[in-house]
């Protein structure tokens, strides 16, 4: 295809088409010039904006570390942060520990069934692609302890001392915030893990029942190790979906995480900070908040993946 | 190595999202001059939209040549599409602002034309309502004042006639009228605790008047007490007191929960603003309701029961407005009597504008309470200033409190220490 090719390759590429790097740059280029403009300028914009002092909107004296310090140090953030970073921990904690379990007990069981598995699929998925946002208040009106259907299910069956304030008692109210998000996204690893089982061969589960090897034996030693590389991949999704939480939480306890700061992560802290405190140096601490949430998942995000990588390369 | 590449790229995407949250948008660029003028007229209350029409018809007629654009924005979002208009170049020329400290961004940033002595009629406008429209800073006035709000308590007429039950003078009354509903397996009171703002609204109406409302505030204002003083303590203590007149539990209802627990009779009262009126009309055509000022408490330090108030809501001009004398003379004609008794007929609010009356019996009542006897709604006049809002923390405290986990002496400890931070008496 190209006849004056500056640096040729290393031999030929799979689909045997020899591109020149600057061929291959023209091809980059729009999406990487996308990027540039819709990605990278306002991260670093942002991560700029934390270094300086505001008012309002117009920005004032570059700080240094300022707006960090007042995390730390001055209310409400110094109490809100450790407080909305534990809620985002246990979101996490949450979401593996039901939802990509129970995730994957569907993905098993979904599996091996020919009739009904698109119907069951679609069903899992559906909530999936309503917005948060509405899920989250049609929880809030379910669990409402005056005129929620939950409550009056539980007393209707003789369970009324199970009836619960669900979203206005403390202990319970994060949970509910774990339990809803499962709800909507169990779809997510239903799909993922399913994708992945369809990819083991057969012949392998096959030759192991032939030797004699239990269900379980084989789960443990075929398929658990094989599905590694997914569940790798919906970790790290999770954890950032964790660590990001806003529609639901925001849906459920608005924007201060009530009843008091039960339900608060650090979304909403960003947001009350950013939109609704009112302060002048809303953007240089919102931005700060940003900063150190985004270095927090990348650097963990990171993490997993390098984790789930060596785990991965052990394995084969 | 296509999943790392799937991987990478998803982290990346997602967690731009939060970050690019952050960042400006900018705006395009129109001129909108010509021999008529148009202004854009800015509001958070997408309910009133019809009404508004009709008012700024009326101003339209008066002035001709200058056309009134009128338009609306989510409440809760209203901030922020604010500060992003009133950066760029389309923004709005007459924009409806916040009251008192959630207005100081905007006059710290320049983007509001100070108004002194080129809009006539403030000096009449109460100081406490004035003061919502203020600089701290500088001290100028930045906005005419739209709406004055009343916190008083709600009670259900038919439910209190149906109980033999009549508006209580006096605390024990007070106290009698609530025990009696809870006999009656009524409940006494609605409140949506879940919701953090209320809570302070609720602190208010119950204990203004035993801390000493106005009075109170100017010693605040000097210094020459805080909130640990026991007055203000006690004044919390009541909000335990009254946890028993509530729906067990009362931290998981919501603010809405709560009105229809009063609209659909559940519940006989609702502590809460005049903003209410309007909502309870809508929600409940045939709700046969009134209101009336909670009794002074053993002890109280004022000497007449009292409805704390706040001024909710003002218009001011943008700096950057292209339209400036066209919106003088619209400010001009918001500060009249005659816009005042619109503001009354049509949007069903209280005006902040001395001389109006109203047509609604619940809401003359609630005036004729109110100026009887008032009081700052203290938290959210005078402490809303800085970080952290003194009634986002005495809300969380007052969930605390009914949650079992500090009581009135912590609630109002904890309330000090957040507003000290920004607080020095005196300034």
């Amino acid at each position: 295809m190209t006849t004056t090719t500056l640096r040729p390759r290393r031999g030929p590429t799979r689909t045997g088409i020899q591109l020149s790097r600057r061929t291959g740059m023209v091809f980059v280029l729009p999406a990487l010039l996308l990027f540039v403009v819709f990605i990278a300028y306002p991260l670093f914009t942002a991560l700029s904006y934390s270094f300086f002092g505001w008012t309002g909107i117009n920005r004032g004296e570059f700080v240094w570390f300022d707006n960090y310090v007042t995390l730390f140090t001055k209310l409400p953030y110094r109490d809100d942060i450790p407080n909305a970073f534990f809620h985002n921990i246990l979101l996490f904690a949450g979401a593996m520990v039901f939802q990509n379990t129970i995730g994957l007990t569907l993905a098993s069981l979904l599996h091996r069934r020919k009739r009904f598995k698109r119907f069951f699929q679609t069903m899992i998925t559906m909530p999936y692609l309503v917005s948060p946002l509405v899920i989250g208040y049609l929880w809030s009106l379910m669990l409402s302890p005056l005129f929620g259907p939950v409550n009056a299910t539980l007393r209707a069956v003789g369970l009324g001392d199970a009836a619960q304030p669900w979203l206005g008692n403390p202990s319970t109210a994060i949970w509910v915030v774990v339990f809803v998000t499962a709800w909507q996204w169990v779809g997510f690893p239903v799909l993922l893990y399913g994708a992945a089982l369809g990819g083991i061969p057969e012949e392998i589960n096959e030759a192991a029942s032939l030797d004699g090897a239990t269900a379980w034996q084989r789960f443990y030693t075929i398929t658990f190790p094989m599905l590694v590389p997914a569940i790798g991949t919906v970790s790290v999704l999770t954890f950032i979906g964790a660590m990001e939480a806003f529609p639901i939480p925001y849906a459920l306890g608005g924007s201060m995480g009530n009843p008091a700061g039960a339900t608060d992560v650090l979304s909403l802290l960003f947001y009350r900070t950013a939109f609704e405190s009112g302060s002048s140096n809303a953007i240089g601490t919102s931005s700060a908040i940003a900063t150190l949430l985004f270095l927090f998942i990348f650097g963990v995000a990171m993490f997993i993946t390098w984790f789930m990588r060596r785990a991965e390369r052990k394995i084969f | 190595m296509r999943r790392r590449i799937l991987t990478t790229t998803a982290i990346a995407a997602v967690i731009a999202l939060a970050l690019s949250a952050c960042a400006p948008s900018s705006s395009s660029n129109d001129t909108g001059s010509g021999d008529d003028v148009t202004l854009k007229v800015w509001s958070w209350r997408t309910e009133d939209i019809e009404a508004y029409n009709r008012i700024f018809d009326i101003f339209e007629e008066q002035n001709p040549g200058i056309t009134v654009e009128f338009e609306a924005f989510q409440n809760t979002e209203y901030n922020q599409i604010l500060t992003t208009g009133l950066a760029g170049s389309d923004g709005p020329d007459v924009p409806m602002v916040r009251a008192y400290g959630q207005l100081q961004p905007n006059i710290e940033a320049g983007q509001l034309e100070p108004i002194d002595g080129k809009v006539d009629g403030l000096d009449a406008i109460a100081p406490s309502v004035i003061a919502g429209a203020q600089g701290k800073a500088d001290g100028k006035t930045y906005a005419v004042p739209l709406a004055t709000q009343t916190l008083q308590m709600f009670y259900n007429k038919a439910i209190f006639k149906e109980q033999g039950l009549s508006v209580p003078t006096t605390w024990d009354e007070f106290i009698s009228v609530n025990d009696k509903l809870n006999a009656a397996d009524i409940t006494p009171m609605a409140l949506g605790a879940k919701d953090d703002w209320m809570l302070p609204i609720f602190a208010d109406i119950v204990g203004s008047a035993r801390y000493g409302g106005s009075e109170f505030e100017a010693k605040m204002l000097a210094g020459t007490t805080d909130f640990n003083d026991p007055d203000y303590v006690a004044s919390l203590q009541i909000i335990s007191d009254l946890e028993k007149y509530m729906t067990p539990d009362v931290v998981g209802v919501s603010y809405t929960d709560s009105q229809i627990q009063f609209t659909s009779g559940q519940a006989a009262q609702f502590p809460g603003g005049s903003f209410e009126i309007g909502t309870f009309r809508t929600q409940a055509p045939d709700l046969d309701f009134g209101s009336y000022q909670v009794p002074l408490p053993p002890q109280a330090v004022s000497d007449t029961p009292v409805s704390p108030g706040f001024s909710d809501g003002n218009f001011a001009i943008n700096s950057a407005s292209t339209n400036k004398d066209a919106a003088f003379t619209l400010l001009n004609w918001l500060a009249t009597a005659e816009f005042g008794q619109l503001v009354a007929d049509e949007l069903n609010q209280f005006s902040a504008i001395p001389g109006v009356t109203y047509g609604d019996a619940v809401m003359q009542e609630a005036w004729t309470n109110y100026e009887a006897g008032q009081a700052p709604y203290l938290l959210l006049v005078d402490f809303r200033y800085g970080e952290p809002l003194g009634t986002a923390v005495l809300g969380t405290q007052v969930q605390r409190m009914f949650l079992g986990d500090t009581d009135a002496a912590g609630a109002a400890a904890t309330l000090q220490e957040g507003i000290s931070q920004w607080f020095t008496p005196g300034e």
